[in-house]
């Protein structure tokens, strides 16, 4: 029973890791910048939450809208300004450190705002759980769960259905044939990287429930995508769902089992193994063999 | 031919998945000759070359380097031996100096370093590549590219230069300097196999020439013999009829 | 080659520089020369971390993993396995060396499968190990990082411990620099930088480039070993929290990136702006110290690729042009 519990308990968490991961996933899938700045919409998403929540008595799940309202413009933005000035100039590698540059900027400005301490939203319901059987599973977490899925439906639908989701992955697979045929792929660069802070910023609300959160957790959270995408595959829903699942039940087990401070010991050593047996992650990349 | 082979291949073949890239292709590269390979797009050329330098094992067949065989070697090995290869894309560093990436050619050649800066200096001269030492690399034109990219592979004293498309993209007075450089660096005493497309230039420059065409040998000669031979003709039909015919008057004309 | 690298007027210049520098001490307040203690040790760290960075192109993300390790096979050596009359003098000697071998040992047994992964995948692998590292010295209790280990003091009588461990890291630097030196001037490293330019060129050349960036691998973890146990000493006591710190992976990289990446002045150069400009320009915003990192690493990525020293060239390749021109 124990087992199960924690293969229950790893699902959960599972869920809400594959939402906070599948932006890093499509960021680096279109346009194969490694955001080191993901971890920072993550905790910037749960502060906001907490704002709402602390002064406006605004239900976290009520705040994602907004939530993700502003860190779509802020991605936007930020593509199209310092991201867009450091790929063009230099590379790929120069855009890495620049996200990396940002990230310590804005984890220091957190600091400043928020204090280093650490946080959490506790909504009227957090203390309610249901029992299924001898299982048992808190409400929050279910409803953390809840909203995960259905926010990765709605990613998935709109990649797979809309024209902006068929420009993304034109885009993600011929940068140079979809400008030929008339996509502004710097619009498009930008608008991908609006949607993966949206969705990062979104699981920051979900997070804030579950988890106490502080600007320095921005660092965990941007490791927790890369290897979700690694293990799950770069650049859909789906391969950051899988991903996530993965890593949320090997988190569990090893803290149940191993010990709570082994976790991301295990993590990285399953990371490393999947680098070294299949490099291309464990369910390969949405967009073929573009990157 | 009187000189003994420096490289012979027997029987060499690759499969990709079923499919023959090079089927079981012989040849013997005379030593101290400038021999020549050709054939369509696609014929497998590249692919014999990547099986000589140890890139690709050969999936059968057998190829012996001054008598010892090549097969199972690495790369690294390979080149240590005294196989030098000059690439069809052009590949050198560009961030360093010509200088340097001469340099490096030499400090990993043959029989590991000796003499290095004097290498280098002979390979740039024998390149005609001393007066852009300094510059780097990512600043040549294609020509001097191409330069640099034999350069550096005959900076590690190589007995055997494979070079592969060395003439490509330069315009005909290129061309010539090019295979100047190649009559250079095979009366410094190494033996020249390359890949061309330039019929005219092949021609003029080797003594003996392979042809290969989907995967396998369809011919092998004295590149009048080569002009003369039905099946080359045939290969080649299409595009290429009409240089053939304009290589053989001038073969005549020689 | 062998003639070109040692060069006597640079060789007698570096001497005096040293010897200049090992004589500063007795004009220095107690707090400067912590400063330039920490001056050298980031140095020293970033040129270290430079051999495989720099020279190979292959970005570790996690080298603090080699700080700690250093730090507590030293601790280790110099607490448990040796009599306390040994303790001080040459028992950190001993201490030291164990902390370079251990780090260099684990490098060696690490580096055939991380070596195989490129680009943002190896520099993340390496900030697994480093962080696995870590929390297997936090965690397992014979090595103590949690509780933290207390090192006897190494400091002679007659010195202050602040000046000796002044220097004992100015000498860590100075032959971490020598080694770089002969590292860039050599066949082995041209080999490393044809491997940072395009391995797979660098092998068809006839580059080891396995062994060499094994070598590369292990003799950085070697250095940074070394590092890592100095900083120990130098600490006194120290738990996880203080050796295996991702700061020291980040400034390693951060400090060559603004000197200029690959060269050997660059990451001595960085090092020292950025240690005098946060510990003394800004010694009294400690909590602004991040988001001057993060914005000097933006602005060098934009403005400067290649570091200070890029600047220093691009400018005088301009000047000589335009003399060039002006000649002409």
């Amino acid at each position: 029973m124990l087992l199960l519990q924690t293969l229950v308990d790893g699902l959960i968490l599972g869920g809400v890791f594959s939402l906070a991961a599948v932006g890093f996933s499509l960021i680096f899938g279109v346009m194969g910048i490694v955001n080191l700045t993901h971890g920072i919409f993550v905790v910037a998403g749960a502060y906001i939450a907490f704002v709402m929540w602390h002064h406006g008595g605004i239900d976290p799940l009520l705040a994602i809208p907004p939530i993700m309202a502003v860190l779509f413009a802020f991605g936007y933005g930020y593509q199209r300004t310092v991201i867009q000035w450091a790929t063009e100039r230099a590379s790929i590698v120069a855009s890495l450190l620049v996200t990396f540059g940002v990230a310590l900027m804005l984890r220091n400005v957190l600091q400043m705002v928020f204090s280093p301490d650490f946080r959490s939203i506790a909504p009227a319901y957090s203390f309610a759980g249901v029992s299924l059987g001898p299982i048992r599973m808190d409400f929050v977490r279910l409803i953390g769960l809840l909203t995960s899925l259905v926010l990765l439906l709605v990613l998935g639908l709109v990649l797979s259905r809309s024209a902006f989701g068929r420009a993304i992955r034109a885009t993600a697979q011929q940068p140079l044939a979809a400008s030929l045929s008339g996509i502004d792929v710097r619009h498009v660069y930008g608008l991908t990287f609006g949607l993966g802070a949206a969705f990062a910023g979104a699981s920051g609300a979900v997070i804030g429930m579950m988890l106490p959160f502080s600007p320095a957790a921005e660092g965990p959270w941007t490791l927790n995508a890369f290897v979700v995408v690694t293990l799950g595959g770069v650049g859909s829903p789906q391969g950051a769902l899988m991903g996530g699942l993965l890593l949320g039940v090997i988190s569990t087990l090893t803290a149940q089992y191993v010990g709570p401070a082994f976790t991301n010991a295990m993590m990285f050593l399953v990371l490393v193994l999947v680098l070294l047996l299949r490099p291309q992650g464990l369910f390969g990349s949405a967009f073929g063999e573009s990157r | 031919m009187s000189a003994e082979p420096i490289l012979e291949g027997v029987g060499v073949g690759k499969e990709f998945r079923g499919l023959r890239a090079v089927d079981a292709v012989s040849f013997s590269i005379p030593r101290g000759s400038i021999c020549g390979l050709i054939g369509p797009n696609g014929a497998g050329k590249s692919t014999l070359f990547n099986l000589i330098t140890g890139y690709y094992q050969p999936t059968y067949g057998s190829i012996h380097f001054m008598g010892e065989r090549l097969e199972g070697l690495s790369t690294v090995e390979i080149a240590r031996r005294g196989i030098g290869r000059a690439f069809q894309i052009a590949k050198p560093f560009a961030s360093l100096s010509v200088r340097e990436n001469v340099r490096i050619g030499a400090l990993f050649g043959r029989d590991g370093p000796r003499d290095v800066e004097r290498t280098v200096e002979e390979a740039l001269s024998l390149m005609g590549l001393g007066m852009l030492a300094e510059r780097a690399a990512g600043e040549l034109t294609v020509g001097n590219l191409r330069k640099l990219e034999v350069a550096r592979a005959v900076a590690a004293r190589p007995l055997l230069l494979l070079a592969d498309e060395p003439c490509a993209g330069l315009n005909p007075a290129e061309t010539e300097e090019m295979l100047a450089c190649l009559r250079r660096v095979r009366t410094a005493g190494t033996t020249v196999w390359l890949v061309e497309h330039d019929m005219r230039a092949v021609m003029s420059i080797s003594e003996r020439v392979f042809v290969i065409d989907a995967g396998e040998k369809i011919a092998e000669g004295t590149p009048a013999e080569i002009a003369a031979d039905p099946r080359v003709i045939a290969a080649y039909l299409g595009a290429d009829y009409v240089l053939t015919e304009h290589t053989r008057s001038q073969l005549a004309e020689q | 080659m062998s003639t070109r690298w040692f060069a006597p007027a640079p060789t007698l210049l570096g001497l005096c520089a040293l010897a200049l520098l090992a004589a500063l001490p007795l004009a220095l307040t107690p707090f400067e020369i912590r400063v330039a203690q920490q001056l050298f040790l980031a140095a020293a760290m970033s040129l270290a971390w430079n051999l495989l960075g720099g020279f190979a192109g292959y970005w570790s993300f996690g080298h603090a993993a080699f700080v700690g390790i250093g730090a507590f096979a030293a601790g280790l050596v110099g607490t448990r396995l040796m009599p306390p009359e040994l303790a001080a003098g040459w028992g950190m000697g001993i201490a030291v060396g164990a902390g370079g071998l251990a780090s260099a040992g684990i490098a060696a047994l690490i580096a055939f499968p991380l070596l195989r992964l490129r680009g943002i995948y190896f520099a993340i692998a390496m900030l697994g190990v480093s962080q696995v590292a870590g929390e297997l010295s936090a965690n397992v209790e014979w090595i103590g990082g949690g509780l933290g280990i207390n090192l006897p003091d190494a400091a002679p009588d007659w010195l202050a411990p602040e000046t000796y461990f002044y220097q004992l890291l100015l000498g860590c630097l100075a032959v971490t620099f020598v080694v770089a030196v002969s590292v860039k001037q050599s066949r082995f490293g041209y080999g490393l930088i044809a491997i940072r330019e395009d391995e797979d060129t660098a092998r068809m050349l006839g580059v080891p480039t396995e062994r060499f960036k094994i070598v590369a691998y292990v003799l950085s973890a070697l250095l940074v070993g070394v590092q890592g146990a100095l900083l120990a000493y130098s600490l006194g006591y120290f738990t996880t929290q203080s050796v295996f710190r991702l700061e020291f992976s980040l400034n390693m990289i951060v400090h060559a990136l603004i000197g200029g990446i690959g060269t050997l002045a660059g990451p001595i150069i960085g090092a020292s702006i950025m240690v005098v400009l946060t510990q003394v320009v800004l010694g009294n915003l400690l909590e602004l110290h991040l988001f001057i990192t993060g914005a000097v690493v933006v602005v060098m990525v934009l403005a400067a690729p290649g570091g200070i020293l890029g600047l220093w060239h691009d400018y005088k390749h301009h000047r000589a042009a335009r003399r060039a021109g002006a000649a002409a």
